[in-house]
């Protein structure tokens, strides 16, 4: 249906004609299918008679959440909708496209949403559209990448149609969510799109630029189906009219558009202009750069030179990083994200197997999480299929799979996976007989595994081969064969390799100096993604010197950059105590400090006679009206850095850890930012906190009160909208055998409203703080 | 358009001459603000007899105006985004970032009021007021979302009409034909007078009319 190099027309906008009609604002157009399918019938049939070879049938708000209110089903609206649009196309050949909007809820992170349940709203309307007899289906209006994909994935698991997705760009050539044009079309080519591009939003002129970009960044038909301008807010009248729409459309054709129609504000008069002026034209031709490479909504790594991925995330020899894997501590591996992107990864590759850690429950947990801290593109470490098919699947973006091998039963099993999610894979060269002896043995397998992915529908860019790497004290020799194996895996089958670089050095004195020199000849031998530690400072020097010999880092200015910034540390301030570090909000110098007193005294000494006093002068300083929020989380952070020396020093922090306390945001309020500050404060007066988010049901809160037999839970609210939740919290957690202790904040709790349901008001951090001592100790 | 720093330590409890650190802290911040996020604001007219407003306050505020604006602003999801990145990052900031964040999205109201004057020679607005205050209910906001176009600058609402994203606002501007008193600016008027910070401290959040 769609050819790239041939137009297609689509129509215009539905909702102004409607309210033409007599639609009210804020009534909901969706209804009309049921109540006067008559009338959009007539829209659509002047569509087709504009030139239109698409309608859009009035399904885009038909989803469960919306129509839930009005008592009809999504089924009675999609079939009448699209019943409506058939008729409209009666005698010519014009088809139907199941138009399908945003849910009108945000979401995760951005909102409370999950990523399951957005798939299953959409699949619900998919579903019903392909059995009313839709011969596409259009997802429209998107501006969060996440959501996108949700209706997109919803699309191919439930019918066989070719599918178009358009999304929102703003001025910035960005959507709302900062999801860039780049990233769109990675994302959505991968997953199988049938034709992308933009709609709403600006007029045609505007988004002339992203259409443009987008033309540079897919392969597929690219689709322009702008509004008539901006409306005026006293008029409502669009300031673009049908001739001036025209040919600015005509622009983004000659650009290499291909699919055409209008949104906001155009009406069949547009279409028939539209028609009239490009209809003999053909699209421009277009030279999409389809290099290899991995996003996520808001940033892209493209492979054109050497990416660093980041290897810190992975519980292999790590005791610390196991037990918070054992313990579900997702903030403590967001940190260790957050240091690796600091210290210049591009990708970070994301390995959460270890014994008694439950990978497919697990990854896609962590995922979310790192999403949310980072923007850096992932690279899912797993050998594990529906770990890593759950992982793929809540990731946003164009993600890697690290990896498959040239076993026939694990391509078999990992290729589809990574094709339905269109990620990146490596490709180990090794397979069912171990590891290979010979340079010519892993090109061989290498070859297999190129052969294997593109059967399998994978374009060549998306594989990565890893040469491996042996430990060079055991196998000598091996360490040639590596660099042999990339260099003709780079020059002979022109893919992009993969090397964990850090193992060649095991077993030997000095490690840092052998791996930066394997490092160094593997990426002059063609090595394009080392995997490495980027808080080693030599190694990452070394790609920055690379950087610059390979013509990368052009004018040298990364580098120039990267060592005029290396100042001589700050020398140490003489005579500050751990004391005043912690109170001046220090952290470096706090956790410096905090080192030197670990070798005259106990973990616990230290958070008994220095870090709570600390705390406690800045705390009463606060209570005073002589320090204030910023000064009181400065304190916390810098109390924190101490815990992680603390932490480091016993491999545990357990022994200066006091109990455990729940804290969680009501049901249906996401303002959270109050109860994090309370987190981060309490947490640094030793507490060990259960933070369970926000928009926390009662039963959860109550679940994790029981599991965890705390003794003191904290709850937020911040609208009178949300209060019953928090009264329905609180009862519930009252019945309990042993109930746990209640505290209660946030800006609309009174101290009145906290004893009338016999709980502790919590009127900030500190108060807080002073609540849980009384009462825990 | 500089953000009022003043406003932000009003907004963070800070009282009394702020330290160096902070003051050098904020306008760093304010300065990122501005070049990462553009708020976005829609407005539209409206019949104030369509609009059909329950309660005083509402009665008041139109007690002279055949029409009002009804206006959404938002500074977007992507601020959203780096409010929970910069919160697992750096508490201090990210406090720093939420109380700079209400200021830039009021002044992004104060621009949008100053396009809707231009718009109506010769007439008055009246305070800008938003559902929330007084005994305007927040059950009002699906409609008055629903006619500004919220959802065209990704302005969503939770079922427990909560905006999101979380830096948005929703108001009324009444247009009169002579000068508008300054009504709404005062505690009385407001739904948090029983349990605000500022009253418990002594101070008020509005300029004193």
């Amino acid at each position: 249906m769609f050819q790239p190099d041939q137009l297609l027309f689509l129509d215009g906008g539905m909702g102004t004609m409607l309210q033409k009609s007599g639609l009210k604002p804020g009534e909901l157009p969706e209804l009309l299918a049921l109540t006067n399918p008559e009338l959009l019938t007539a829209v659509h049939r002047q569509y087709v008679e504009a030139g239109a070879d698409v309608v859009n049938a009035n399904t885009f708000g038909a989803n469960r959440r919306k129509l839930a209110k009005l008592g009809v089903t999504v089924e009675e609206v999609v079939t009448a909708a699209i019943a409506a649009a058939q008729k409209a196309c009666e005698g010519t050949s014009a088809r139907v496209a199941l138009d399908v909007g945003p849910l009108g809820e945000l979401l995760e992170p951005l909102g409370t949403l999950d990523f399951a349940s957005a798939v299953a709203q959409f699949a619900e309307q998919v579903r019903a559209g392909v059995k009313a007899g839709a011969d596409l289906i259009a997802i429209e209006t998107m501006t969060d990448l996440q959501e996108a994909r949700a209706a997109l994935i919803a699309a191919k698991e439930n019918s066989d149609l070719p599918v178009l997705v358009t999304m929102s760009f703003d001025e910035n050539g960005r959507t709302f969510t900062g999801c860039t044009p780049a990233a769109m079309a990675a994302t959505l080519t991968g997953l199988g799109a049938d034709a992308i591009g933009v709609n709403c939003s600006l007029g045609p002129a505007q988004l002339l630029g992203v259409l443009r970009e987008l033309c540079a960044s897919t392969s597929l038909p690219v689709v322009a189906k702008p509004n008539a301008g901006l409306p005026d807010p006293v008029s409502g009248c669009y300031d673009v009219g049908p001739a001036d729409f025209a040919e600015a459309m005509a622009e983004a054709v000659a650009a290499g558009v291909s699919v055409v129609g209008g949104c906001c504000g155009t009406t069949p008069d547009y279409i028939r202009a539209l028609h009239a002026r490009v209809r003999s034209m053909t699209p421009g031709k277009r030279e999409p750069n389809c290099s290899s490479l991995v996003c996520t909504a808001t940033r892209t790594a493209r492979i054109s030179g050497v990416r660093v991925i980041g290897e810190r995330i992975n519980p292999t020899g790590k005791k610390r990083f196991q037990q918070a894997l054992l313990a579900g501590d997702l903030d403590y591996i967001a940190e260790v994200a957050i240091q690796q992107e600091e210290a210049g990864a591009d990708i970070l590759d994301v390995n959460v197997g270890y014994p008694g850690v439950d990978e497919a429950a697990m990854l896609p947990l962590v995922v979310k999480k790192l999403q949310e801290v980072t923007a850096l593109p992932l690279q899912l470490d797993s050998t594990n299929p529906a770990a890593l098919e759950a992982g793929l699947r809540v990731y946003c973006g164009k993600a890697a799979v690290n990896s498959v091998n040239g076993d026939a039963k694990v391509l078999a099993s990992l290729l589809p996976i990574v094709k339905k999610y269109g990620a990146a894979v490596v490709g180990l060269t090794l397979d069912e007989s171990g590891l290979p002896a010979t340079a010519q043995q892993r090109v061989d397998i290498a070859r297999r595994i190129l052969d294997a992915c593109l059967a399998h529908g994978i374009p060549r860019e998306d594989l990565w081969i890893d040469c491996l790497t042996l430990t060079v004290s055991a196998q000598q020799e091996q360490a040639e064969a590596t660099l042999e194996a990339v260099r003709r895996v780079t020059q002979e089958l022109k893919l992009r390799t993969v090397l964990g670089v850090s193992n060649i050095s095991f077993g030997l004195p000095n490690r840092l100096l052998v791996a930066q020199t394997f490092l160094v000849r593997a990426l002059s031998a063609g090595l394009t993604l080392p995997i490495i530690n980027p808080n080693q400072k030599e190694m990452m020097d070394a790609v920055a010197a690379f950087r610059v010999l390979s013509g990368e880092d052009a004018g040298c200015r990364d580098y120039v950059e990267r060592f005029a910034n290396a100042a001589p540390a700050a020398p140490a301030a003489t005579g500050m105590t751990l004391d005043d570090a912690i109170i001046r909000g220090l952290k470096a110098d706090a956790a410096r400090l905090a080192r030197e007193t670990l070798t005259s005294c106990s973990g616990l000494t230290l958070v008994e006679q220095h870090l709570i006093p600390a705390l406690d002068k800045v705390g009463a300083d606060y209570e005073a009206g002589r320090a204030f929020l910023p000064q009181l989380l400065s304190a916390a952070q810098a109390a924190q850095a101490v815990f992680a020396v603390i932490q480091d020093s016993m491999g545990s922090a357990d022994a200066v850890r006091k109990e455990k306390v729940i804290i969680a945001t009501v049901k249906g309020d996401i303002h959270d930012i109050g109860k994090n500050i309370v987190k981060t404060v309490m947490a640094n007066y030793g507490y060990d906190m259960i933070d369970l988010g926000r928009d926390v049901p009662p039963e959860t809160v109550v679940a994790a009160a029981v599991q965890h037999n705390v003794r003191l839970v904290g709850l937020s609210a911040l609208m009178t909208t949300t209060l019953p939740a928090m009264e329905e919290t609180v009862r519930a957690l009252q019945q309990l055998p042993q109930p746990p202790e209640i505290m209660l904040g946030g800006a609309v709790v009174t101290k009145d409203y906290a004893d009338r349901l016999n709980a502790h008001y919590a009127k900030d951090a500190k108060a807080s703080v002073e609540i849980a001592r009384k009462l825990l100790g | 358009m500089a953000l009022d720093i003043s406003e932000a330590l009003r907004y963070l409890g800070v009282t009394g001459v702020p330290d160096d650190n902070l003051s050098v802290q904020l306008t760093g911040l304010a300065r990122e603000l501005e070049e990462r996020i553009t708020p976005r604001f829609r407005w539209t007219l409206a019949n104030v007899s369509d609009l059909a407003l329950p309660g005083q306050t509402a009665a008041r505020m139109l007690a002279d105006c055949r029409q009002a604006a009804v206006l959404v602003c938002t500074l977007g999801a992507a601020f959203d985004l780096w409010m929970r990145r910069e919160q697992q990052r750096d508490m201090t900031r990210a406090a720093l970032l939420d109380a700079l964040g209400s200021v830039y999205v009021e002044a992004a109201c104060d621009v949008a009021e100053r396009e809707i004057l231009v718009r109506f020679p010769g007439m008055y607005l009246t305070d800008r007021f938003s559902p929330g205050y007084g005994d305007l209910p927040l059950t009002v906001q699906p409609a008055l979302m629903a006619l500004a176009g919220a959802g065209h600058i990704g302005v969503t609402l939770t079922d427990s009409l909560l905006m999101n994203p979380q830096k948005s606002v929703t108001a009324l501007i009444g247009i009169a034909e002579k000068p508008q008193p300054a009504r709404i600016r005062g505690c009385r008027f407001c739904a948090m007078k029983d349990h605000c910070q500022y009253r418990k401290g002594g101070t008020t959040c509005h300029v004193s009319t």
